[in-house]
């Protein structure tokens, strides 16, 4: 059950969305102290975070290489924030927003509507659309069941996973007392990397996928040239 | 389990709005840094590659150079062996010609000096022939001795040509008064007067002969006709013995 903090005329504050905001602005606090003294010879501060920005454009190129600099604030957004919001989990007071079905539903919905921005802007509406007639417009009622039940299960999964183990926890806890659910806590952390990892790297293969399906395509109809 | 629509929106908005956060404040910045470095190290390792090859072309001027220097410097070693090889013939010619003509000298020095110890023995040979011979003749001089050197002048002066009578004659220069005959020993009559026939006959002056004795003759005579005189003594012989060799040598 997800405590609603206060109410701001339509919109209810969750505890989710508090916690999403703390993770923000966590995360902005970050970015902001390591930008503002970048330099060539970095600190240990920015060697970290170049660090994981260097991995993120790695596993984003080895992907995507032509468009890995359109496509890896998304991806990258999604892992830094998956890892924060599964992680926070573990701080006493806090919930992981991911345990949430409507934060990790709407994770899922921005990946769903980024493949769809990317393929368009990228492709264009007509050869975007086309991908999904092909190889024969038979499919195209697998496809777009497909678009949702991959969309649903990206979001149950984060959800389900994250929800169960503080559930699991949280029933340990009850049932053995303090201090036994620190193994699951441990497994926690674990998982919660997994997931992250999980989520951003379908997300990067469903963005990707939805980009260079029709230039395949294109590829294998036209050879290297085309 | 249940979608909150409310939070489901807010969720949307706040994931795009942290992504324009994190595009702004963390990727974009760090790929910038990371693009700096990255040019910076390439721009490094160009220029160390520049340097790299200018150190080879560097490396491959000086080994050409060093070649050429090796290569001079052979040359100059053997124009310098040639060189020496000729100045060392040319020594050792000019030290050939000067040991021949040391040699020579040498020679010439020794033979001088084997000449001159020679004719040395041979003088002191002379010398001590004629003390030998003078010592033996006073020992062994006598009357005896002195008849037979008489003798001996009478058979020379008659064994005298015409010409060489001649020549005495011219010799002798303007008659003399006297004939001097000296002997070692007193001469008989006849004897003196066998020498003053032949005496007489050579000389073809009528003059008066004159004997007188002198014991250093050893044993002989001494004739005088004016400038002329005749030796026949054995000191006189032995005296023009040791002057032919004093002369001699």
């Amino acid at each position: 059950m997800i405590r609603t903090v206060f109410v701001c005329g339509p919109l209810s504050i969750t505890a989710t969305v508090l916690t999403t905001w703390l993770i923000m602005a966590v995360l902005w606090l970050v970015a902001w102290l390591t930008a503002r003294r970048l330099s060539i010879d970095p600190g240990p501060l920015q060697s970290a975070v170049e660090g994981v920005v260097s991995s993120i454009e790695e596993a984003v190129s080895a992907v995507a290489p032509q468009h890995a600099r359109r496509i890896l604030p998304l991806i990258g957004t999604l892992w830094i924030f998956l890892v924060g919001a599964n992680l926070c989990g573990l701080i006493p007071g806090l919930h992981s927003p991911t345990r949430d079905l409507s934060a990790t539903a709407a994770l899922a919905t921005v990946v769903f509507l980024s493949t769809i921005w990317f393929g368009v802007r990228i492709q264009g509406v007509k050869r975007y659309l086309h991908h999904y007639l092909v190889p024969s417009p038979i499919l195209l009622p697998f496809h777009l069941l497909s678009e949702v039940t991959r969309t649903v299960a990206l979001a149950v999964r984060l959800f389900g996973n994250m929800m169960s183990l503080e559930m699991a926890a949280l029933l340990i806890l009850l049932v053995a007392g303090f201090l036994a659910p620190v193994p699951i806590l441990m497994l926690h952390i674990v998982e919660a990397l997994v997931q992250a990892y999980i989520f951003g790297m379908l997300a990067l293969i469903y963005v990707a996928g939805g980009i260079q399906s029709q230039q395949l395509r294109e590829y294998k109809r036209g050879g290297p040239h085309a | 389990m249940e979608l909150s629509w409310s939070t489901f929106l807010l969720e949307i908005i706040n994931f795009l709005i942290l992504v324009w956060i994190l595009k702004h404040f963390l990727y974009q910045p760090v790929l910038d840094v990371l693009a700096r470095r990255r040019a910076a190290v390439e721009e490094k390792i160009s220029a160390a590659r520049h340097m790299n090859e200018e150190a080879e072309q560097l490396r491959s001027e000086y080994e050409n150079r060093l070649a050429v220097w090796d290569q001079e410097r052979q040359q100059a070693r053997e124009v310098l062996a040639q060189e020496l090889n000729e100045e060392r013939l040319r020594r050792l010619e000019a030290l050939t010609s000067a040991l021949a003509q040391e040699r020579e000298k040498t020679q010439a020095k020794e033979s001088r000096q084997r000449t001159k110890a020679q004719h040395e023995l041979e003088h002191r040979a002379l010398l001590q022939g004629a003390q030998f011979a003078t010592r033996l003749l006073s020992q062994a001089a006598g009357p005896e001795l002195e008849a037979r050197l008489l003798t001996l002048l009478l058979h020379g002066l008659s064994a005298l040509s015409d010409d060489q009578a001649l020549a005495l004659k011219n010799q002798r220069g303007e008659g003399p008064e006297v004939i001097s005959v000296v002997s070692a020993y007193r001469l008989s009559a006849a004897q003196r007067q066998a020498l003053k026939e032949a005496l007489i006959k050579v000389s073809g002056l009528e003059t008066r002969v004159h004997f007188e004795e002198d014991a250093e003759l050893l044993a002989g005579l001494r004739v005088t006709i004016g400038s002329w005189v005749l030796y026949a003594s054995i000191k006189d012989d032995l005296s023009g013995f040791a002057e032919f060799a004093h002369v001699a040598y």
